[in-house]
């Protein structure tokens, strides 16, 4: 179906509840709905089969209109439907949940609540999924009069928390565990070893760059954004970039597009061969992940030579790209790619083959068709259980229109599909770098930009290395946006983890986890072992006494 | 037989901090980081830096770590666990930071939910600057750190008020 009657179907089943809709660019449909409408208006869309829940980007629209707005944005191909709600700024704004139609909204809806305060009524768990224990009740930091000081930090909590899990054993993992390389909190509920119940808490990296963005000027931001995750660092530079330039409607050369989009490859190879390695980690197979780290110095080699830079590339500027693609790069890239196709098909037979391996990853955390589409996952994960999902064909943006990709899916949806969904993606990726280094287009790499962008709002979608980034930009005339939204893929993917781990082993969960390869320095932009004051709980000094009172005085 | 009466102290400390030096086990923490320096660090800890030649382990435990390399800006979530992380390890201890945002808060200043850098929490031994550091700078900051131990001297620690006093 083309984008258009894609629209026009999206406009169809909504029409029973619009209060007006207008197309904003010609990829989008914009549709007023009265609050209550929403799950009923949810539900069409979804019992239609029409795409997926992309983001909820709560905005406030300031004490003159004295309005929030909740924007639902459903993405189905290059087309994007957004229902946008009204609600007022004052005493208690309330819209309904949609997260028993949609299990993935309810993270999103956790985030609507505690950084906006519209109270969402109906969603499993209201708690707070960024924001720090000690955070004031009732101070918002999305808001647009927020100030720092209204956050004063003030005492947590500590009223002990009873029900989730009934009287069953809790075993709390993280923030910091050897399987975590990065601070998550999450609880297990196990009955002996096979989990029954599971939950999370984000925050511990949640830095608050979406409120930043609008302290910042456009180009500042871009320095800011690609900060928000170090492994992905380019798709958010790219993503913003190109809803920038769609705002400012400024034309980027064709050679630009075509550097972005190789650099985007570069950075998916070391993106998987860094995940194959730590997955493979905490399948205890430590070889592997040593060959795959060492592997992937070839690739970081070429980044650093393409852009002078290993980690952060800093390759996008608004309008262009930073740096030119000469013929000895292209000599180095080929000459790379050789060997890196030789070790990920190397790769490609001992994931498949390694029978010790393959106990960790046959049959483990499988996920059907049906579940995947139902948890919204996105990348790797929901094509390794046969979701054709895919921003750079659904959408092709930048140069994927001329140097397109082909996608790889599997249809078995356990481990192993996506160690090998992943590593097939490598081999498609090679094959599209070589393409693009033979065939580069003429011309310049960089357009004059404007410092102030035109007043608008557009969604830039770009294919991350672990699924889809979702951006939105409002600008209001300004040096700075309005509103940015990101929503980055691995908060979608959460939510089938949490699920997939009901039922299984207590020791499949770092594989799991590994298996949607999370970043959480992405979706936060957490053990305390929970605060009961039951006697149980020790502090630090009381323990050390415990200690010296049991072992007796140091001799 | 004449030993000096503090003769068997002394040499257990020489032996001690022989086997320090041989042998730093690290454990990693991330307060906030973008992720770019935990790469980086886990680069060098791979064939092709191999920071293991020095005997350096990252350890799952801070019981059983000796450095903390501490990544990222600090959250207002993070910040407790951070201490905690800390005075669970055995002394003595210290502190590697690695990345502009740990030294300075980086980009992220000014942020709602950062407090701040990392040497407003903990007294700090070393700074490896770059966003993120090369591999090559990060062994080079552990080594000038090793280096300090075994002449038995410790960097000069900024302790700001506030900050827990290193024993």
């Amino acid at each position: 179906m083309t984008t258009e009657t894609l629209l026009q179907r999206a406009g169809e089943l909504l029409a029973p509840f619009a209060k007006g809709a207008n197309n904003p660019e010609t990829n989008r449909l914009d549709v007023q709905i009265a609050a209550s409408d929403l799950p009923t208006a949810a539900s069409a869309l979804m019992n239609a089969s029409w795409g997926y829940l992309a983001a909820i980007t709560g905005m406030d629209l300031g004490t003159e209109a004295n309005e929030l707005e909740a924007l639902y944005h459903f993405c189905e191909g290059a087309a994007v439907t957004t229902l946008r709600i009204h609600l007022p700024r004052e005493g208690c704004p309330e819209i309904p949940s949609i997260s028993d139609q949609i299990p993935a909204a309810s993270f999103f809806e956790r985030e609507l609540g505690e950084m906006l305060g519209v109270t969402v009524v109906g969603t499993p768990d209201p708690t707070r999924l960024f924001l720090p224990d000690d955070w004031p009740v009732g101070i918002y930091p999305m808001r647009q009069d927020f100030k720092q000081e209204q956050a004063a930090a003030v005492e947590p909590d500590k009223t002990p928390e009873r029900g989730w899990a009934g009287n069953k054993f809790i075993v709390p993992i993280g923030p910091q565990h050897p399987a975590l390389k990065e601070p998550g909190h999450f609880e297990f509920s196990v009955d002996g070893e096979i989990i029954t119940g599971a939950r999370m808490r984000l925050g511990y990296v949640h830095r608050g760059i979406e409120k930043a963005t609008e302290a910042r000027n456009w180009i500042q931001n871009l320095y800011l954004l690609e900060r928000i995750c170090g492994i992905c660092s380019h798709t958010h530079t790219s993503a913003y970039s190109q809803g920038v330039e769609k705002l400012a409607q400024v034309e980027v050369p064709e050679r630009a597009l075509a550097i972005r989009e190789l650099v985007a490859g570069l950075e998916r190879i070391h993106s998987h061969l860094l995940w194959l390695g730590v997955a493979a980690h905490e399948a205890g197979f430590d070889t592997l992940f040593m060959y795959s780290w060492r592997d992937r110095e070839t690739v970081m080699n070429l980044l650093e030579e393409l852009t002078g830079n290993r980690v952060n590339y800093s390759i996008c500027v608004l309008g262009g790209v930073k740096h030119d693609i000469g013929a000895q790069h292209s000599v180095s890239i080929h000459k790379a790619l050789d060997y890196l196709e030789e070790r990920i098909r190397y790769y490609l037979d001992v994931a498949t083959t390694d029978s010790g391996f393959l106990q960790r990853t046959r049959g483990i955390g499988m996920m059907s068709l049906e579940e995947a589409k139902r948890f919204g996952t996105l990348g790797p994960v929901a094509r390794a259980s046969g979701v054709k999902r895919d921003v750079r064909l659904d959408a092709p943006y930048g140069a994927y229109k001329r140097y397109p990709v082909s996608i790889i899916t599997d249809d078995r949806g356990d481990m192993e599909a996506r160690f090998v969904v992943r590593m097939k993606e490598l081999l498609v990726t090679c094959f599209t770098i070589r393409t693009i280094v033979d065939n580069m287009p003429g011309g310049g790499i960089v357009t004059r930009f404007p410092r102030k962008i035109p007043a608008g709002e557009t969604v830039s979608r770009v294919e991350a290395p672990r699924g889809e980034a979702f951006y939105y930009i409002k600008s209001g005339g300004g040096e700075s946006p309005t509103r940015l939204k990101i929503r980055t893929p691995s908060i979608c993917n959460w939510t089938s983890v949490l699920n997939k781990a009901v039922g299984h082993q207590l020791a499949d969960v770092p594989m799991l986890i590994a298996g949607m390869d999370p970043c959480f320095s992405c979706n936060d932009r957490m053990v305390t072992v929970r605060r009961k004051s039951d006697s149980n709980t020790m502090t630090w000094s009381e323990l050390r006494e415990y200690g010296i009172k049991k072992y007796g005085p140091r001799k | 037989m004449n030993f000096p009466q503090n003769y068997v102290s002394q040499l257990m400390e020489k032996i001690t901090t022989w086997a320090r030096i041989n042998s730093p086990w690290a454990i990693h923490f991330n307060s906030g980081s973008c992720n770019g320096c935990d790469i980086e660090i886990l680069a060098t800890l791979t064939p092709r830096y191999d920071i293991e030649r020095f005997g350096i382990k990252l350890r799952g435990s801070p019981r059983h770590a000796d450095v903390l390399i501490c990544t990222g800006p600090v959250t207002r979530q993070a910040r407790e666990r951070l201490l905690r992380t800390y005075e669970q390890m055995p002394e003595p201890k210290f502190v590697v930071v690695v990345g502009s945002c740990g030294i300075s808060g980086g980009v992220f200043q000014g942020c709602y939910n950062v407090v701040g850098h990392i040497n407003e929490v903990l007294p700090v031994d070393a700074f490896i600057p770059g966003c993120p550091p090369r591999p090559e700078a990060i062994i080079d900051g552990i080594v000038k750190l090793l280096a300090h131990i075994q002449r038995g001297t410790r960097p000069a620690l900024v302790i700001k008020p506030g900050v827990q006093e290193a024993a």
